[in-house]
């Protein structure tokens, strides 16, 4: 605790650096990583030069009994933004991040490029760097299990595929439980560092301030999302009618319960050597995933991306539902280490090019007709790990590559990804024109869009809450009615962001949307996520807007600054971390305008201003721009160029990024 | 009178305690004991921790709440005296407890009578009374002989062993569990379980 590994591969040189010299002011994970950035990686460093670095992060709630606490963030100038390169944020679960701080370290910082495949062997305050020539080339189990067999099988691995060794822009990390820092790339920054992988080893402790108090905590937090399970069905409560307090409540827990089909039908079949068995990051009071394993599939993680990523193969053979290829195929993108989440929206793409005679099977080498069968996806992940083809487009990821074909093929991936601008890159959630439910259009949905660094909706609270209203009406995310969740949705949102008007975002005339409660909405929102990403929290908990089991819905937004003050001691009162939000918010901001952001990149694609959602309206150009500049203003950023001004940084007291930005002459850096 | 009688039958059993290599209390006719072939007896434990392993997710709540009530917050596996062994690829996580023996190898082995059977919580689990643990870690090794990983813990930093003592009664891995994996069994009578009923685990 309270140290930083530094590791130069170039120079193979390990130092470690003290925590505090960026705690508690930049708290932890995305903070941290926001400030080593800004000192660190200026504007002409290349998300693959060897100068970039790869921040892995922790926060103070790390390696405790503070629910959540097995997650943590992993930093950097991302690949996968585009078409500029900038700094953007990957949230890892799983059970690396206590591991980490048990063996001493807060966050480890890399730099530089070994001359050779390395991985970073970390145990009890030690670190070192060993030879992974023969783990290159390895898909990430067979990396995993020789690092196993070397050091243990209590090491907890992070690790990279053949994806991340050919530095594809949409290579993604995994740990030994499965989950994975997806979005952004940092596969192919460790990659292009020769890095293979990182392990580690703990055996030490954290020291909790108020032990007593962080058990009460816990206990609160646990009564509202614990239950014991039946003895009959392990995802299923006791509790007849308690809805598990994630995505709304609507969907239970165990992700492969969720799509029937064969491969359920088997783990259900006490014979078949099929089984999914519940599973759970550390210290998580709900436990959301499955472990699935049987005798000719890849054993695995069933959660999200992880379980969704060729759903196609259930329109393909839709008599077996979700099947043995749909998973074999996420287990594939998996072995490979490629972004499951950029491939649901890549595959998708590819089928709508080729409906419109854009691709042809002879020159993409693909089965294009038969998307959905293994042999497409076989062929496809293949060719993109490899970067072969038509693969080293696609590992561009898909909004550069569409890109690069332009024309009609570019603008069906408006689709997918609605940002314009010069720093988009990511697939959003629940988008597909309108977005939250599909068909209707949300303002405040648009206005998140815009602004992120990344897909805005990673941070599921808003959009979970939405979904929660849902089912409380008896309908699901994808055909609610607006009209019918807002009465739901009005003390919710006032707890949560103000004001009752906040969850208006239809006029009540029905024929508006209400874009007043949007930048309020969004500048809360923005604290919010920032400071989850710092402690660091699961997005799918915190923060906790809607409780699906009571009468009011109404959530709790208190949690995580009292999980903070038993955990570390330090008073953190909800208006306290909001200003802390604030200025993270802020501190990132700059490092998106120093790489050459502006207000102009905060922008939808046109397409998205002339569809008219299921109930006739429209977002209009003029309301999100009048909501940026609210926004803008509500930030004491610069409202012509939505750079954060001179003063504004300084009354933060990220005195040194003002003097960064004016030096380049920056909009916002003066006045 | 019986009262009398336990209570000299107690002092005589400390005694012969403090003299033999490990320490063995005989109670009494009030409860059931264990009874060795040699004639010495145990009191049975009236509480245990049982796992239904089918619902455990792997979260390692247990161990953490464990080491957070009995670590004084210091917060790691190392020191929880309840150990969650877990194979991570196949999804196959087991909580391992102390199963409170009939016959404790730990009692048997302690040199120094610090590990006793707790009477006056009334739980009669195998507590460690840490003022007199000289950290030799026998109890350790004495467990390790029939259930791995053994489940007493040596806690490096006080140079001395811990070991599962059901939280005074309330067992506060049983209370935090999200998933109801862990419950105690209770019996006024004692309950006849771990070594030598179960051999390994």
């Amino acid at each position: 605790m309270g140290k930083i590994l530094r590791v130069d591969l170039t120079s193979g040189k390990i130092s470690e650096g003290s925590t505090y010299d960026y705690v508690p002011k930049f708290l932890g994970g995305r903070g941290l990583g926001a400030k080593i950035c800004w000192d660190e990686v200026p504007p002409k460093i290349g998300a693959f030069d060897p100068e970039n670095r790869i921040i892995f992060a922790t926060g103070p709630l790390q390696g405790t009994l503070a629910p959540t606490s097995g997650r943590f963030m992993v930093l950097g100038k991302a690949p996968q933004t585009g078409p500029i390169e900038s700094f953007c944020r990957s949230g890892v679960g799983g059970h690396f991040a206590p591991e980490l701080k048990w063996a001493g370290y807060d966050a480890i910082i890399v730099q530089g490029k070994a001359p050779q495949p390395v991985y970073l062997w970390i145990s009890d305050h030690k670190a070192e760097i060993l030879d992974a020539t023969r783990l290159w080339g390895l898909d990430t189990y067979q990396a995993q299990q020789m690092i196993w067999k070397l050091h243990g099988p209590k090491t907890r691995v992070m690790v990279i595929g053949r994806a991340g060794e050919n530095k594809c822009r949409i290579a993604c990390i995994l740990t030994d439980t499965g989950d994975a820092s997806g979005q952004g790339g940092f596969g192919g920054v460790m990659g292009s560092k020769n890095l293979k992988a990182i392990a580690v080893r703990g055996t030490g402790s954290v020291n909790v301030a108020r032990p007593k108090a962080l058990m009460e905590i816990t206990h609160q937090v646990q009564k509202l999302f614990s239950r014991k399970s039946m003895k009959s069905d392990p995802y299923q409560p006791e509790e007849k009618d308690f809805k598990y307090n994630i995505w709304g409540g609507g969907y239970g827990r165990g992700s492969l319960s969720l799509l029937p089909g064969e491969l359920l039908e088997l783990c259900n079949s006490p014979s078949s050597g099929y089984s999914q068995t519940p599973d759970g990051c550390f210290a998580c009071p709900v436990s959301c995933r499955s472990r699935v394993k049987g005798p000719d599939i890849t054993p695995g993680v069933a959660f999200c991306a992880q379980s969704y990523m060729y759903l196609e193969s259930m329109v393909y053979q839709p008599e077996k539902g979700y099947s043995k290829v749909t998973w074999q195929a996420a287990k594939l993108g998996d072995l490979f280490g490629i972004n499951a989440y950029e491939l649901m929206a890549i595959i998708p793409w590819l089928g709508d090019c080729f409906r419109e005679k854009l691709i042809t099977e002879e020159d993409t080498g693909l089965p294009l007709k038969e998307a959905g069968s293994w042999d497409f996806i076989y062929k496809l992940l293949n060719k993109i790990a490899n970067r072969e083809g038509i693969g080293d487009l696609l590992a561009e990821g898909g909004q550069r590559a569409a890109a690069r074909l332009g024309g009609k093929a570019e603008k069906l991936s408006q689709m997918y990804y609605p940002r314009a601008g010069k720093f988009a890159g990511y697939r959003e959630h629940w988008v597909y024109l309108g977005g939250f439910p599909t068909g209707y259009a949300v303002p405040q949905l648009a206005l998140m869009w815009v602004l992120d660094n990344r897909d805005a909706l990673v941070s599921h609270s808003y959009i979970s809450a939405l979904w929660g209203a849902a089912f409380t009406v008896g309908q699901n995310a994808l055909t609610a009615v607006p009209e019918k969740i807002i009465p739901v949705l009005k003390p919710v949102m006032k707890a949560a962001y103000g004001s009752e008007e906040a969850a208006e975002f239809v006029r009540p005339d029905g024929k508006n949307l209400n874009w007043k409660w949007a930048a309020p909405v969004v500048k809360r929102y923005h604290e919010h996520s920032l400071m989850k990403d710092c402690y660091v929290l699961c997005d799918i908990l915190f923060p906790y807007l809607f409780n699906a089991n009571s009468p009011d819905h109404v959530g709790d937004v208190t949690l995580e600054s009292r999980i903070f003050s038993a955990v570390t001691g330090v008073e953190m009162s909800p208006e306290e971390s909001y200003r802390k939000g604030e200025m993270l918010c802020t501190l990132e901001r700059a490092l998106a305008v120093r790489d050459g952001r502006t207000r102009k990149d905060d922008i939808l694609y046109d397409v998205y201003f002339e569809k008219e959602d299921a109930g006739g309206r429209k977002y209009k150009r003029e309301d999100l721009e009048q909501a940026k500049s609210d926004y803008y203003r509500l930030m004491g950023w610069d409202v012509k160029t939505g750079a954060p001004t001179g003063p504004t940084l300084e009354k933060l007291g990220l005195k040194e990024v003002a003097e960064g930005l004016e030096k380049r002459g920056l909009p916002g850096g003066k006045s | 009178m019986p009262t009398e009688v336990g209570r000299r039958t107690v002092l005589k059993g400390i005694t012969l305690g403090a003299f033999s290599l490990g320490s063995v209390v005989a109670i009494g006719d009030l409860l059931e004991v264990f009874t060795f072939p040699n004639g010495q007896k145990v009191a049975l434990a009236r509480g245990v921790i049982l796992v239904d392993k089918f619902l455990c997710s792997g979260c390692r709540v247990c161990e953490m709440v464990c080491a957070n009530f009995n670590s004084g917050g210091r917060n790691s596996p190392s020191l929880s005296r309840i150990l969650l062994e877990k194979e991570y690829m196949r999804g196959d996580y087991q909580p391992k407890v102390c199963h409170q023996c009939a016959d404790p190898p730990c009692l048997q082995a302690c040199p120094v009578t610090a590990l006793q059977v707790d009477r006056q919580r009334g739980t009669y689990a195998r507590v460690i009374d840490e003022r007199v643990c000289i950290g030799c870690q026998k109890c350790v090794e004495a467990c390790e002989r029939h259930f791995r990983p053994a489940r007493p813990r040596f806690d490096v930093l006080k140079h001395r062993s811990v070991k599962c003592h059901l939280c005074f009664g309330e067992p506060q891995c049983v209370k935090y569990c999200p998933l109801g994996v862990l419950r105690v069994e209770r019996s006024e009578k004692g309950l006849l379980v771990g070594y030598p009923v179960i051999q390994e685990d």
